[in-house]
């Protein structure tokens, strides 16, 4: 009788999700080229124009201009007058697990965290939710392109960079299964708050977990080596790509010790492509991240100093100090799923506290679809790229000047109201009835 | 080799004194126990001492002391030339003797007591409790505090809030009807409900708010017929007593002790925790005796720079200057006794008395506050803390000052039973010999103290033979071999001591017998040695920081001051009918604002030059959760109504400063949503530097905290807790019906008995006075307001309408993210909102919480603010105002009123706070740009004309902290390579609450 309770609790609640799931539908493909005039243009690579020209058709990028100096016929275009706004590639939030996650405390509808300690072969993208209502939401503020991202174990599994508007995820995915995501040990272990301690503990299992994730990737390296093995294992198929290049591997660690040992290793491994994630305490290895060349996506800015004794806009001035160092950075949003909307604002403050507009914009655009590897498609306003273009009524960077006015995906007109612009005005009229 | 002949043999030697009662085995065997010592350095007592001196002792008590005394007949002559006798050592916080109890956790909710019979509502008040009835002799505890000169302890079940009451032991392995001195001296009390399992209280809060109604229980109880507790019943007895609070934690907690007590016309005896240094004006405010502990840190290991990271500069701070902690808190007038406990062993508590010696405690306070003190706080000076006649004969024989580590305890006598640790009747070998065995020759070197010789034969520079020893009283033993001679056999020595030297007999390796001699070549002086050693010492020592406010990183070397300040031509918000006001001075004199305009000039006022930027009112939080200890949730029932934030507040978190950093200048701390009826806040100013009673605001109004929804009806606890009331929507309407109806009542009561005439009210006992409803007549008077965790709609108009029912009003719904669902009704009632700018998705009851909430409420005319119940998002809640433009098209003024004037008039601060007006207090930001754009820094944040954040001089400071970790360093890695023992760098963590965070003594369920 119980079970049959819980059915019917489980079937009720689902139906009124459904009903409630009113994602709206994704644009429909690009019928005619367009052009975006006189719009402020941050190309997402660093550089401006002031009033500019974006041309694209058939979802492909076809020019990028400086509208006082180039003559163009634009009898064929539809053309859009931006003026005063200013126009942006889509912003890029990496290592998020939009999609996977749609209420944090209901544990149904939590997708990011599979059980095991070594999951290469588990894939984010299959379980990625194009309806989620988190994702409109996101888009709402000019993120159009997500790294879908699992969680937990030492290996979590694999990442793909989708795009924010689709019909499901096949549509969605942009790259699949770019990278593996490796949680690197710690030394240092959590207070148990429960039993009254306020100190970190030593990791006293460091060594045996080092070995562990040792164990793993010397088997893998053996195992790429064996032309037809006699047993197929999922787990060291996976992890291939981590050896020609194909997928990059994500660490994801936070101290400078560990920094230093993960990456070594890794690179004793043979891994091609390494990006330290997370990376709190990098700034105190920066000339080892720099002299190695590994790129790092940083946590969002929007958090406390991890010391009582930093300053107290330390995590503000993180991103700066790391790229004044010489080293490619990102700047991520991996703390609820909720705040990924909030990705403009982390990269705004990194922008006020020593970095600028455009190179703040760069972490977010250019540098993320870099360290992705799409940086061939996405990531800046330029000619043969895709058309994921936010056009903004301000300074996308800040709270007020963020106000999407169009938006597209690979050329599509992103519609970008949702559910919660929907309750808006529901109540808005009641009002003002 | 060396072998101890002599262990430290501790053992009492003779029962002298039978028992009375007792029936004896055989013949009774009871000694005179008379002894006279004389020729002693005798130390009377921690002020007084005579050369030369005697002491007679007589069955366990002292006879007579002094000089010229005649020697009893028949007494047993202890010749001490050359040695000390000190009263020996009381200590005031032990459990020795007392049944083992360890704190434990209920595994599912565990809403009452467990303890059966007639005891009290809550496990953890054990009134009840009675250490001389329950102590048992537990000789080898006993043993090591004597070994450190302890004589006697205050004995005490170190278990739960209310404790019971402790006795007063002798340290003597006699039978318990003999040792115990006094049988009741005290009672005792905790923040720690230890192992009690019992749900409440979770917090703090709630084990201040528990210990306080049991002080109102048993006023009650006394004068009632109706019931039996025992625990009421030993709490009204045990008052009679010396109070005794342990107040483990950090300083704030002997300052929240002493406040508790001073409600209730109590003065506790309080026990610290070493870093009274920390807030001392505070601590000699209470005028409270205090208990110290002296286990100072070892220096931490920092030679990995990383691993170095790890260490808060606090910690750094405190390792050194944790051994002046006695020296400041004597020079402070405080009186305080001292106690060994928390330290691995007593053992350690000369060496660490040392230090504070080092650091400059005279040896006079460090004996007082060893003997005298003690016998004075339990009452017992007559019996104790010295050595006149009519004193229990408890005393130490040495060869110095006890509380110095080079010192040792010969001899320990306990009621005149001497417990020997080292035999002062030893000769002292310690030197170099010429020795000379048949014909041969040899250099021998004798070092260590007697008993503990180590012999040697020294060659040269880099040869020496091993000499294996056996010494004893009379005899001396030595064998080695002589690496020259070709014999395989060892030279065997035998002999005793002699007028110059050792000598005696020899068995040579071949069989032979010879005789040999030792003569003293010249005198080895290791005391010499060590007192240039503790020079050098001393003077590194010297060289200390600086005290900071408060002692964290980021702490002020003097707290900062008011001052007049003209800040010039600014873009100035005044949050007033003049609106935005370009190119403007506003001057602040004596904590207000004095005058706004243009030109303005005052002589002697800082200068600020505003040009091209803001001034704003300051930022006012709503809803925080900063700056409290041990738990912001009391959720252990339904309604918590008796806790108060006020009594928890923590005057040392940084989150303090990193508001201020962010334009922030006070913040409404708020008890958590775990329960429908939480507790009472405290409404502070970010008076960074400050104590905790000088950050409060007392002349704001007062409020508390309510809840509804998933948190209160336990959605997310998890499995277990499924059985708390209440688990649905439903039954918290029923919490608050019955809650205001029960108030009613009671204030109905209360009413009825203070309306009777003089002489009724003689013969009728007074109400029982019950904190919880007492809050709840407030709000029922409307002297008491509501802040209303809040999401779905169903339940606000619930709520409202429990309130109209009861005739008041809700004064604000906080995060109230349906609140757009009915303005209307709000606006109506007369409720304000203090909501997220975007908050979602974290649980199911927010999935319609919308950002354009605070727009909609406002625009149906809703006082509406944003609030962080977050310290990160605390310190950026101009960015969160600034959404509001971003949703819902708020026009910039009414956008920074949110965070401003909207929250002060939420909070009842608004005639003085919340806008720049002529008058009002002088809390203000100069912002760098537009106040709510993303690249706005807060430049300097003022709170009553007093800078407390200022951007200007964060280099400077940061500068100060690199440098001073950097000194703290050097002398760390000192102490190490001096071979010094250190411990491990580990971080500490610090949890950061929100509304969420319930918390079981730092436990935290999300």
């Amino acid at each position: 009788m119980k079970i049959l309770k819980y059915i019917g609790i489980i079937t009720l609640s689902l139906i009124s999700f459904s009903a409630m799931a009113q994602v709206p539908a994704p644009g429909e493909a690009q019928k005619e080229p367009i052009a975006i005039m006189n719009a402020y243009a941050h190309l997402g690579n660093g550089e401006v124009i002031e009033n500019s020209v974006v041309t694209f058709e058939d979802g492909i990028i076809t020019n990028v201009a400086d509208a006082t100096t180039i003559r163009m016929d634009l009898s064929k275009f539809k053309v859009i007058e931006a003026e005063g706004m200013h126009i942006y590639p889509g912003l890029i939030a990496s290592n998020t697990i939009i999609g996977l996650e749609e209420i944090a405390a209901v544990r149904a509808t939590r997708d990011q965290d599979e059980t095991g300690e070594f999951n290469p072969n588990v894939r984010a993208l299959i379980a990625y939710n194009t309806d989620s209502e988190i994702i409109p939401t996101t888009r709402f503020n000019g993120v159009l392109y997500a790294q879908t991202t699992p969680r937990g174990g030492r290996i979590s599994g694999s990442s793909s960079v989708m795009d924010l508007d689709a019909w499901n995820w096949e549509d969605a995915v942009l790259k699949n299964d770019e990278g593996i995501h490796l949680n690197w040990p710690s030394k240092l272990r959590y207070p148990r708050w429960w039993l009254g301690e306020t100190e970190w503990r030593e990791n006293e299992d460091y060594d045996k977990e080092y070995e562990e994730v040792k164990s793993f990737f010397k088997d893998a390296v053996s195992y790429k080596e064996i032309n037809n093995p006699e047993t197929t294992n999922l787990k060291l198929e996976a992890m291939k790509g981590l050896f020609d290049g194909s997928k990059s591997l994500y660490i994801h660690t936070d101290r400078a010790k560990e920094i230093i040992q993960s990456i070594q290793f890794a690179m004793e491994m043979g891994v091609k492509k390494i990006v330290l994630v997370g990376g709190d305490e990098a700034y105190y290895v920066k000339d080892f991240l720099k002299e190695n060349e590994i790129p790092v996506v940083l946590e969002e800015t929007l958090r406390l100093p991890s010391r009582t004794a930093d300053p107290v806009d330390m995590p503000y001035q993180l991103p700066n100090l790391l790229h004044k160092a010489g080293i490619k950075v990102a700047i991520g949003q991996w703390g609820e799923v909720m705040q990924v909307r909030n990705l403009p604002f982390s990269v705004g403050t990194a922008a006020a506290y020593g970095l600028g507009k455009e190179e703040a914009l760069k972490m977010v655009t250019l540098n993320a679809a870099e360290i992705m590897g799409v940086d061939d498609k996405i990531g800046s306003l330029e000619k043969g790229k895709i058309a994921s273009i936010v056009v903004s009524k301000g300074d996308i960077l800040d709270m007020d000047g963020n106000q999407p006015v169009y938006v597209f995906i690979e050329g599509r007109q992103v519609t970008l109201e949702a559910h919660q612009q929907r309750l808006y005005k529901k109540f808005k009229n009641k009002y003002e009835d | 080799m060396r072998k101890l002949l002599l262990v430290c043999f501790s053992f009492w030697l003779f029962s002298s004194y039978a028992q009375e009662t007792y029936t004896v085995n055989g013949v009774k065997d009871e000694r005179p126990g008379l002894h006279a010592f004389i020729n002693a350095t005798l130390h009377l007592d921690y002020q007084t001492t005579l050369e030369n001196a005697t002491l007679v002792i007589q069955k366990g008590e002292v006879i007579a002391s002094g000089k010229d005394i005649n020697i009893p007949k028949g007494a047993i002559v202890h010749d001490l030339k050359g040695k000390h006798i000190y009263p020996s050592f009381i200590e005031l916080s032990s459990n020795i003797g007392m049944p083992k109890t360890e704190n434990g956790r209920s595994p599912g909710p565990q809403l009452g007591p467990k303890k059966e019979g007639a005891y009290n509502a809550n496990d953890a008040i054990k009134a009840y409790f009675k250490a001389h009835e329950a102590f048992e002799t537990k000789d080898s505890d006993a043993d090591k505090m004597r070994k450190a000169g302890f004589g006697v302890v205050l004995t005490h079940n170190q278990d739960g809030l209310v404790r019971g009451t402790g006795t007063v032991v002798a340290l003597h392995n006699g039978p318990e009807n003999e040792i115990i001195l006094k049988e009741t001296a005290s009672q005792h009390f905790s923040f720690d409900k230890g192992s009690s399992t019992q749900d409440n209280p979770s917090s703090l809060m709630g084990a201040i708010a528990l210990i306080k109604q049991t002080y109102l229980d048993a006023e009650w109880y006394a004068n009632q017929n109706e019931m039996v507790d025992v625990s009421l019943n030993a709490f009204n007895k045990n008052k009679n007593y010396a109070q005794f609070f342990d107040a483990g934690g950090d300083k704030l907690y002997v300052l929240r002790a002493d406040k508790l007590g001073d409600e209730f016309g109590v003065q506790y005896i309080i026990k610290g925790n070493g870093d009274e240094y920390q807030r001392l004006d505070e601590i000699k405010a209470t005028n409270a005796q205090l208990i110290l502990p002296v286990n100072y840190p070892e220096a931490i290991d920092v030679e990995d720079p990383f691993d170095a990271l790890n260490v808060s500069l606090a910690e750094m701070k405190h390792w050194e200057m944790a051994p002046y902690n006695l020296k400041m808190v004597t020079d402070k007038g405080i009186n305080y006794s001292i106690t060994s406990d928390g330290l691995k062993d007593a053992s350690k508590l000369a060496d660490m008395l040392s230090q504070s010696i080092d650091a400059g405690l005279s040896e006079e306070q460090a004996l007082k506050a060893l003997t005298y003190n003690p016998a004075q706080f339990i009452k017992m000076g007559d019996k104790l803390g010295s050595l006149t006649k009519g004193k229990i004969a408890n005393f130490i024989i040495t060869d110095g000052s006890p509380v110095k580590k080079e010192t040792k305890i010969y001899e320990n006598w306990v009621q005149g039973n001497p417990y020997k640790y080292q035999d002062y009747t030893l000769p002292e070998l310690a030197g170099n010999y010429t020795l000379t065995v048949g014909n041969d020759e040899y250099q021998l070197e004798v070092s260590g103290m007697p008993g503990k010789e180590n012999f040697k034969i020294v060659v040269n520079d880099s040869t020496s033979y091993d000499v294996k020893s056996e010494v004893s009283k009379q005899l001396i033993t030595l064998s080695f071999k002589d690496e020259s001679k070709e014999e395989a056999g060892k030279i065997r020595l035998s002999g005793w001591l002699k007028e110059a030297g050792l000598g005696g007999n020899a068995k040579m390796p071949d069989g032979s017998w010879a005789e040999w001699s030792a003569s003293l070549n010249e005198d080895v002086s290791p005391a010499k040695e060590d007192e240039d050693t503790k020079e050098e010492e001393t003077e590194e020592k010297s060289d200390i920081g600086s005290l900071i406010y408060p002692f964290v990183a980021h702490g002020n070397k003097e707290k900062p001051k008011a001052e007049s300040i003209l800040i010039k031509n600014a873009t100035v918000w005044t949050n007033e009918a003049d609106g935005v006001l370009e190119n403007t001075d506003v001057l602040l004199e004596n904590g207000k604002i004095s005058k706004i305009g243009k030109n303005i000039s005052a002589s002697g006022a800082r200068e600020i030059d505003g040009t091209g930027k803001h001034l704003t009112p300051g930022i006012i939080d709503e809803h925080s959760h900063i700056a409290i200890s041990r738990g912001v949730n009391e959720g252990s029932e339904a309604v918590t109504a008796e806790v108060n934030i006020e009594d928890v507040v923590n005057s040392e978190d940084i989150n303090i400063y990193r508001q201020l950093s962010g334009g922030v200048v006070a913040s409404q701390l708020l008890h958590g949503s775990a329960n429908p009826i939480g507790g009472r806040s405290a409404i502070i100013k970010l008076k960074w530097g400050y104590s905790p009673e000088e950050m409060k605001i007392d002349w704001a109004d007062k409020f508390i905290k309510f809840a509804l929804g998933e948190n209160v009806k336990q959605s997310n606890w998890g499995e277990r807790n499924t059985i708390r009331f209440p688990q649905t929507r439903m039954g918290v309407e029923q919490v608050f019906e019955d809650a205001f109806t029960r108030a009613r009542e009671y204030e109905a009561e209360w009413k009825a008995y203070n309306n009777l005439s003089k002489r009724d009210k003689a013969n009728t006992s007074a109400p029982r006075k019950d904190l919880e409803l007492e809050t709840l007549v407030e709000i029922l008077n409307s002297e008491r307001f509501i802040s209303c965790h809040s999401y779905v709609q169903s339940e606000i108009n619930m709520l409202m309408e429990v309130a109209e029912r009861y005739g008041f009003r809700i004064n604000t719904f906080t995060h109230i993210l349906e609140g757009y669902k009915l303005a209307d009704k709000m606006k109506e009632h007369g409720v304000g909102g203090s909501t997220f700018s975007d908050w979602w998705a974290y649980k199911f009851e927010v999935n319609d919480a919308i950002p354009y909430n605070a727009a909609l409420m406002h625009g149906e005319g809703v006082v509406t603010a944003i609030n962080s119940d977050d310290a990160e998002m605390g310190r950026r809640l101009n960015q969160e105002a600034g959404k509001t433009m971003k949703y819902g098209g708020v026009e910039v003024e009414e956008a920074l009123k949110m965070v401003t004037l909207n929250p002060a008039k939420l909070l009842h601060l608004d005639d003085r706070m919340g806008s720049i007006k002529v008058g009002k207090d002088a809390d203000v930001v100069l912002w760098s740009d537009e106040p709510l754009s993303i690249y706005a820094k807060a430049e300097k944040t003022i709170i009553e004309g007093t800078i407390f954040f200022d951007r200007d001089q964060q280099e400077d400071k940061l500068e100060a902290i690199r440098a001073e970790r950097a000194r703290l360093v050097a002398k760390m890695q000192g102490e190490k390579s001096n071979g010094k023992s250190t411990q491990k760098a580990k971080p500490k963590s610090q949890i950061i609450y929100h509304c969420e965070t319930e918390i079981e003594n730092y436990s935290s369920l999300k």
